[in-house]
Order: C-alpha cells, then sequence, then structure tokens
C-alpha cells in the first residue's frame, strides 16, 4: 500500500478557506492548543459554577491573581530558554513581599506617615532593590563561580523561607497602607480602559501591516492578507470584550497593565536585544554560542539579575494585593510559574520559548485555580488537577509535534 | 569473498518512495552479492539515506512502492524501530556514534541484551562472550576498556561489533571514515577486508571517492533519486564517478587560481600549549606563518593537534604556556573568541552542527550571531541593517534557501556549512581560519566553497585551511604546513608537496629522501 492512497480525503476536495484555516492551525499548532484549552477550561467551570465563573467580579480577580506568578514566568521563560532554572522565585517573592510589609509598618509609616506617596514608592524602591540584589548576588554565584542553577536556587528557597520567618517572627505584618494598596487594588476608570483598547488596536494593526511589508521586502514566507487580517480582528475583538467585561466591575485592573507593560518589555528584549537574542543562542547551541563571541557568564548573569527583579515586583504586587506579609508568603509560586513556561511552550531543554506562550500558560494556571477554588473543590484535588493538567497538556503536545 | 556472482542476497526493485511534495527514490533497481563490499555514491540528496532507512526499517515497508528482496523473502518492516531490521540481520553503523561513554566495550556490546542469572548480570560471561566476538573479527579493543577512553577509530570497532554480535548479515556503514585518521581508515579497511571474508555484506557510503576504489566491489550510483549506474569498481574511474554522480564532465575538482601572496601578516612561532582542564601538554612547538592573500594549507592525522592549534589560537582552547602569535607583527593574547574576532580573525570549526550553528534558529539569526554589535545599540537591534547585511552574504555565497527566515536545520550540508562562513565574513577578517571546511559536504557544494576560498585570497585575505583530504590540501594550497603529535615538522611549498612527502612528515616515518627527522 503507498502513502498516497492511505489518504482519506485529497486536499483540493476541501473548500479552500478550510484549508487556510487547517494549514494556519498546523503552523500554529501550540499556540491554538493552548488558547483552545484556556477556552475548554473557561467553558467547564462556566458549566459547573452557573455561570458565576466568568461574572465580572471574578473575572476581574481571576486577571488580577493571575499576576503575581505571571510576572515570576515572564523572567522564568528567559531562564530556562538559556537552560536554567529557578527554583527560588516563589520564595523570593514571598520575601520581598514581607520585607516591605516589614519596612512599610515598623518604619516608613512612622517616619512620613503624612506623605502617602513617598511611604508607597519608598515601599516599591525597597521591594525592587531586594529583588535585584538577591538576584546579582544569586547570578553571580551561578555565571561566576559556576555552582548548577538548580542546586543555588534549591539552596536560595530555604535561605529565604529561613529569611522569612526571621523578619515576620511568625507573625502576619500588615502592608495595607492605602496607596501602596492600589499598585494591585486599583482600577482605572472605564473612559482610560477604553482608550487603553482603543490605542491597543490601533498599535496591532499597524505591526500587522508594517510585518507584511518587511516580510515582503525579504521574500518571508507571507501569509494571506485575510489570514493575517483574521488574526489581528480576532485579537482586537478579545482585547475589546475584556475592556468591556472589566469595566462592568469596576475597570481596567492596575496590576494588569503592569504586567503587560513588563510582558512587552521583556519580549521586546529578546526579540530586539543582543541579550535577548543571546539568551536564545545560549540555550539552542552552547558551545556555538561561546564560539561566536558572546560572553555567556554575562548574560546568564544578568538573566538572573532580570529574574531577581522580576521577583522583587512579583513581591511588591503580592503585599500591595493580599495587604499583608505572612510566613507562607510565595508558597509554591516557583512551581506554579514553572508550570505556566512550560504549558506555554518553553523548551526544558532551552533554546525556545515565548513570554506569549508563557502569559496564556500563567492564564491557564490561574484558571484552575481560580476554577476550583470557587467550585468548592477540597484544596487537595487543586493539586492533583494541577499536576495532571500539567502533564496532561505536556503529552498532548508532545505527540501532535511527534504525529507532524 | 563469494565469487558465485548468482548469489544475492539483497535486491531492490523499482523501488520508489515519495515525501510531500519530492519523490526522494523513483523505480530504484539493482541487485547485491552476498558478501559483497557495495559502495553507495552520490551527492548530498542523491536518495542513499533514504534508500538506507527503508533498508534498516526507519520506513516502514507499507510507505514505499516496490519491493525489497532480502534472502529471497520480501522485506517487511513495520517501521517506527530500527530492532526488527536488526533481528532480521539488517545492522547500521551510524556517521554520529550511539554508544555510551561511560560504559565498557563489553556493556556496550551487550546494552539491553546481557546475560542474566538469577543473581543478575553474569559479568564473567559477558566479557568472554566480548572476547570471543573480538577475537573472531580480529578487532583490536579489549572487553573492559571505557568507551570514553578509546579514539574515534576503536569506538566504532564496538560499534561494528556490536552490530555483529546481532548475527549481522547486511552491515549498513555510512560515512565511517569521516571522523577517522588515516591509520584508523587502514584499520576499518582490514576490517571490512576481514568481515568480506566471513561473508558479511556491507552497504558503504562516503564522500571521499578514494575509498571505494580501495575497498569496494560494486558501486551503485544515485543521482536524484534515480539509479544511473550499478557496475564493478573495477570498470570504473574516478572522473567516471564524479560525472556520474554530477551528471555532467567535471574537469576539474579544484578550481584554478591565481594567488599572489602579499607580505606576511599572521605568524604563530614556537606556540606550546596546555588542555583548558588538567595539565597535559597538546601543542609542542608549532609554527607558521600565513601571507596575505594565500592559502595556507595545515595537514596532519586526526589528532596531530591541528583543530587544538586553531582553536588556542582562537582564544577558546588551551592555555599558552610559551611561545607567540601575532598579527601585523603585533603580539595578541586572546582570551576568548570574541577578542579573536574583533582582531580580525575568523573560525570555521569543524563540527559545523556542534559548534557553528544554532541549528533550531534561522539563517538569518545564525548569521548575525556574532556581529550583533554591527546592528546594534545597547537597547535596539537594527533589524533591517541586520536583515539587509544578513541577505548580501547569503546572496554573495549563493545559499540555497527558500529565504533567511528558514530553520537552519532544513538546509543541506553545502548550504549550511555556507552559512558558517556567511556568519564569519560579515566580521571583515583579515585572517579566516577554515577548520576541515568540506567535510560532510557534496561534490558541488566543496566546488562552491573552493571558489569562494580562492576568491577571498584574491581580495587579499589570509586563509588558514584544515583538511583531512590529501587532495584538497594539495589542490587548494600554496604552501602546505604538516603537524604531527602536536608539532609543525615542516612547511612545504606546494610545488615540492606530494601525498607520500606529506604522509611521511604527518606519520614521522623517515622516508627513502629523509626528509622528516625525530624531534
Amino acid at each position: 500500500m503507498s502513502a498516497a492512497s492511505t489518504a482519506k480525503v485529497k486536499p483540493s476536495e476541501r473548500p479552500k478557506w478550510v484549508e487556510t484555516i487547517l494549514t494556519q492551525f498546523r503552523i500554529n499548532i501550540q499556540t491554538y492548543t493552548l488558547i483552545l484549552a484556556t477556552i475548554a477550561i473557561w467553558a467547564y467551570f462556566y458549566n459547573e459554577t452557573d455561570g458565576l465563573f466568568l461574572d465580572p467580579r471574578n473575572f476581574s480577580n481571576l486577571f488580577r491573581q493571575m499576576t503575581t506568578t505571571a510576572f515570576l514566568s515572564v523572567g522564568m521563560v528567559l531562564v530556562i530558554v538559556t537552560g536554567n532554572i529557578d527554583l527560588s522565585v516563589g520564595k523570593l517573592a514571598g520575601f520581598v513581599s514581607v520585607v516591605v510589609a516589614y519596612f512599610q509598618s515598623n518604619y516608613l509609616t512612622d517616619y512620613f506617615g503624612d506623605n502617602e506617596l513617598l511611604v508607597a514608592s519608598l515601599s516599591v524602591l525597597i521591594g525592587l532593590a531586594v529583588g535585584l540584589g538577591y538576584g546579582i548576588i544569586q547570578g553571580y554565584i551561578i555565571a561566576y563561580l559556576g555552582v548548577t542553577a538548580f542546586i543555588v536556587t534549591l539552596g536560595s528557597m530555604w535561605l529565604l523561607n529561613g529569611a522569612i520567618l526571621l523578619v515576620t517572627e511568625g507573625k502576619t505584618i500588615p502592608a495595607n497602607q492605602p496607596m501602596f494598596s492600589k499598585i494591585s487594588q486599583g482600577y482605572m476608570s472605564s473612559e482610560v480602559g477604553w482608550i487603553l483598547g482603543g490605542l491597543t488596536i490601533v498599535v496591532l494593526f499597524f505591526t500587522m501591516f508594517r510585518g507584511r511589508q518587511k516580510k515582503r521586502q525579504y521574500n518571508f514566507d507571507l501569509p494571506s492578507l485575510g489570514t493575517d487580517l483574521a488574526k489581528v480582528i480576532g485579537l482586537s475583538v478579545l482585547v475589546l470584550v475584556y475592556i468591556y467585561r472589566v469595566n462592568e466591575y469596576r475597570g481596567f485592573q492596575n496590576p494588569v497593565l503592569l504586567l503587560i507593560i513588563v510582558a512587552l518589555i521583556v519580549t521586546y528584549m529578546s526579540n530586539n536585544t543582543r541579550f535577548g537574542r543571546y539568551a536564545y543562542a545560549i540555550g539552542g547551541n552552547r558551545e556555538a554560542a561561546k564560539l561566536s563571541g558572546i560572553n555567556i557568564n554575562r548574560n546568564i548573569f544578568l538573566i538572573f539579575v532580570l529574574m531577581g527583579l522580576l521577583c522583587g515586583v512579583s513581591g511588591v504586587t503580592l503585599a500591595s494585593r493580599v495587604g499583608y506579609g505572612t510566613i507562607s508568603a510565595g508558597d509554591g509560586y516557583e512551581l506554579d510559574a514553572i508550570a505556566a513556561c512550560i504549558l506555554g511552550g518553553t523548551s526544558t531543554l532551552g533554546g525556545v520559548g515565548t513570554v506569549f506562550g508563557t502569559m496564556i500558560g500563567a492564564l491557564i494556571m490561574a484558571s484552575l485555580t481560580n476554577g476550583l477554588q470557587i467550585t468548592n473543590v477540597e484544596p487537595a484535588y487543586v493539586y492533583v488537577l494541577k499536576g495532571i493538567v500539567l502533564v496532561v497538556a505536556v503529552f498532548v503536545d508532545v505527540y501532535l509535534t511527534r504525529k507532524r | 569473498m563469494n565469487t558465485d556472482t548468482t548469489d544475492y542476497i539483497l535486491e531492490f526493485e523499482n523501488v520508489t518512495k515519495r515525501f510531500p511534495g519530492v519523490v526522494a527514490l523513483q523505480d530504484v533497481s539493482f541487485k547485491v552479492r552476498r558478501g559483497e563490499i557495495h559502495g553507495l555514491c552520490g551527492e548530498n540528496g542523491a536518495g542513499k539515506s533514504t534508500l538506507m532507512k527503508i533498508l534498516s526499517g526507519v520506513y516502514p515497508s507499507n510507505s514505499y512502492e516496490g519491493t525489497v528482496w532480502y534472502e529471497g523473502k520480501e522485506l517487511r518492516l513495520e517501521g517506527g524501530s530500527i530492532r526488527q531490521a536488526t533481528n532480521q540481520g539488517i545492522a547500521t553503523v551510524y556517521q554520529e556514534l550511539t554508544l555510551i561513554p561511560t560504559m565498557t566495550v563489553g556493556e556496550n556490546i551487550h546494552l539491553g541484551k546481557e546475560p542474566v542469572e538469577v543473581y543478575g548480570i553474569n559479568w564473567d560471561r559477558l566479557y568472554a562472550d566480548t572476547r570471543e566476538l573480538l577475537t573472531q573479527y580480529n578487532l583490536d579493543i579489549q572487553p573492559q576498556d571505557i568507551l570514553q577512553n578509546l579514539g574515534v577509530g576503536k569506538q566504532q570497532m564496538t560499534e561494528i561489533a556490536k552490530a555483529l554480535s546481532e548475527n549481522a548479515q547486511v552491515l549498513i556503514l555510512d560515512e565511517p571514515t569521516s571522523a577517522l585518521s588515516e591509520a584508523e581508515i587502514d584499520k576499518l579497511m582490514d576490517i571490512l577486508d576481514n568481515l568480506r571474508d566471513h561473508g558479511v555484506t556491507c552497504f558503504y557510503i562516503t564522500h571521499k571517492l578514494e575509498e571505494f576504489f580501495r575497498i569496494a566491489d560494486t558501486i551503485t550510483v544515485l543521482r536524484d533519486g534515480q539509479v544511473i549506474t550499478s557496475q564493478p569498481t573495477e570498470s570504473l574511474s574516478v572522473e567516471r564517478l564524479v560525472s556520474y554522480m554530477v551528471g555532467r564532465e567535471m574537469t576539474e575538482r579544484f578550481p584554478s587560481s591565481k594567488h599572489v601572496p602579499g607580505e606576511v601578516i599572521f605568524e604563530v612561532e614556537d606556540l606550546y600549549a596546555r588542555e583548558p582542564t588538567g595539565s597535559r601538554e597538546v601543542l609542542h612547538g608549532v609554527t607558521l606563518d600565513v601571507r596575505r592573500g594565500e592559502i595556507l594549507g595545515i595537514a596532519g592525522l586526526m589528532g596531530s593537534g591541528r583543530t587544538e592549534l586553531v582553536m588556542t589560537i582562537f582564544g577558546e582552547y588551551g592555555k599558552i604556556t610559551s611561545g607567540s602569535v601575532r598579527l601585523h607583527g603585533k603580539e595578541l593574547h586572546l582570551k576568548n573568541s570574541r577578542q579573536a574576532m574583533l582582531a580580525g580573525i575568523s573560525l570555521i570549526p569543524e563540527d559545523r552542527k556542534r559548534h557553528g550553528l544554532v541549528l533550531m534558529q534561522s539563517v538569518l539569526k545564525n548569521i548575525s550571531l556574532p556581529n550583533l554589535d554591527q546592528f546594534a545599540g545597547f537597547m535596539r537591534i537594527d533589524s533591517d541593517a541586520e536583515l539587509a547585511a544578513s541577505l548580501e552574504f547569503a546572496n554573495s555565497l549563493s545559499i540555497k534557501a527558500p529565504n533567511l527566515n528558514v530553520p537552519v536545520d532544513s538546509l543541506s550540508g553545502g548550504n549550511q556549512q555556507k552559512v558558517v562562513i556567511s556568519k564569519w565574513l560579515m566580521s571583515k577578517p583579515e585572517v579566516l581560519i577554515l577548520d576541515d571546511p568540506t567535510r560532510g559536504v557534496d561534490v558541488g557544494a566543496k566546488y562552491e566553497i573552493y571558489k569562494l576560498m580562492n576568491d577571498l585570497a584574491e581580495q587579499g585575505m589570509a586563509i588558514i585551511m584544515i583538511s583531512s583530504e590529501l587532495e584538497e590540501v594539495l589542490g587548494m594550497s600554496d604552501r602546505v604546513m604538516v603537524m604531527c603529535e602536536g608539532r609543525s615538522t615542516e612547511t612545504l611549498d606546494i610545488k615540492e608537496a606530494t601525498e607520500e612527502r606529506i604522509m611521511a612528515l604527518a606519520t614521522n616515518v623517515a622516508t627513502e629522501n629523509g626528509v622528516t627527522e625525530t624531534v
């Protein structure tokens, strides 16, 4: 039996537009599976909770909750792309949150209590500085002293856990200065939301046309205009639906805007700076990268510094969102962050992964946690299901890639 | 050798293999006699590998048209695993070795079929069986040697022994000599002769045409998926073979050149160096100089320190203990490839997949990788400039790729090599070092690379070329420096260089002329 005769339907028998969609699907199979998975999970919880899952309040909270670990995932994707891992991010974010709470309640409010802006900004600066500082130390040990990232960050996990206990002395420290709380609990007015949405759509169209122009100029594979338009229009609709929905509650959430900005910056860095390009080259083929004159140690050092800084951001938003620093702060966040990267198509072998995919991965993880919480499933099953989803998702990906 | 000419162990009958959009093999028909060494010859993409993958069961029997007759019966393989083919006596010795470096020879040979008793593995029997096998085929390795302590040649022997231990009747050898030294190749040829005496049939694939005439009984030439000819080696010559392969008369394998060497710009004097980790000395006294606009060939056996030398010069291998490297008379102290690049030295590494390319990334990203400084500010890469510059090199080197955005691992070996060369030409080097630039590259692409080297020399670049193929060294160089055991023995002008002379210097044996002296 020949290969040709086994094909049941010849391509030409399908309408052209079906072919186009199928081809698109095959090319970007990973992205589309992710989006389909998100839709499936949402549909399931929507049904289970009689619509509560997607009602304006929960919808808004879901995205707000997602941000804390999503900041970690943004950095983690680059760490994994270079072929490393960081197990300390959850505890570092937790440590940052308790340090911020400690300073805020013990010193800042006492000294500058009448100046809200100063207290809030100093809280943020302290948080970022702690994350950055720790990232510098950790990065130095990994990149220049040559201790494997796995081991250094595993050690850090314990170290930071102890540090959290020392700072909190086992107690819960409040961090609820009103302006500081706005970072994770604030919303923008609906007008601002619509303006942001409109701007996003303009940028989407502009980027598409500019990209097409460039692809044509350099004879790259150019998808049909219809395909590109469909994608951009689809994304625009999503943006508008999102804005509409969050406006139905209290408006566009501050931390989500912050996450989008950070994700865009890191995406830009990964594509358009030497730092980002080198990270992918190092993960793709370390030896070739070295022979290409890349300073591998410096690059990996910088990756961990960036990771530390993002832990700072995550810790600050955590303290702001929950309003206190506590001994369990950041527990297990590192696993959520890593899982989001893997779900988003980041290869554990290095060299492959995008911030965009990771953000969808983070959304899936957050949807699971949130959905299971509001359906009143026992916490034990939250863990069981998360584990299963991760392995199944990666299996589906492996299966589809192999089949292709 | 079995002289019964009618005893065919294998017969391909109208084998056609299609891939989406391509016919990889078309009506391939030829016969293979039992116990012969059957050379399979053709350019990259001619269909050799596809054919061997059909035979070894990588492609299942229902994925192609036509029939493969094996021992008089139709060969049926389900694909997905080469296990079935191995069980039926068809084994493949891979180009990239598939052994476990930390295990012994015996363990590797018996991997997956260890003799097991109730108490566990019977090590005595395992090693006794291994010894017997090695003796039977006259293989010069010890059962308890740890694989990673052996040279490439002996590792390959282990691989062959592993195949033989499974009663292989047909052995597929794909580029078996690509990593071997001349001495190791001789040894391999002896082993193959021995296998022929034992009635084992071998398929032999190589880019080095001379080897066919040394060892093959029959040669089948494939071109564009079709059998061009299948005839006894005696009735063929290298020239005929090449013309069958490329489909036209190749009047010359090396393009003519008019190099006008200028002044010496790059010198290495009495260089001693240690390996990067550990204290073993790998270079003990290397001296060479290159003039502007000339090609200096470096010849020497595998393990003579050729690659170590150029990597040390490039700042990426050993620690220099004494001696000097000078560019324009100024001494260089290069600590890494970046400094070498900035100084004006480029190196095309030996193993392009391991050291030259990020395979999963696009042609564009590979070419621009070491040169991003040219386009990048602190926070931005000027992607238009990057594209324009990369496109210029891709065009001038005529890299055959649909566009610059395709991943580099989808290109053929020759085009991949051109990507590596582009990437290193973009930094506008004064001294270009090429370490075995045509390894695993087909005849057509080789010629283009030679032409490029000549063009660059004419433009005034100083070129150092390492080559494992003596013909290439003699065909391309203006002068030839010969290395032996980490030393430079002598630099010959091309007029006085002959294969015999170079081999004598490289192996450090005194010839009748008394050319070499032992240091």
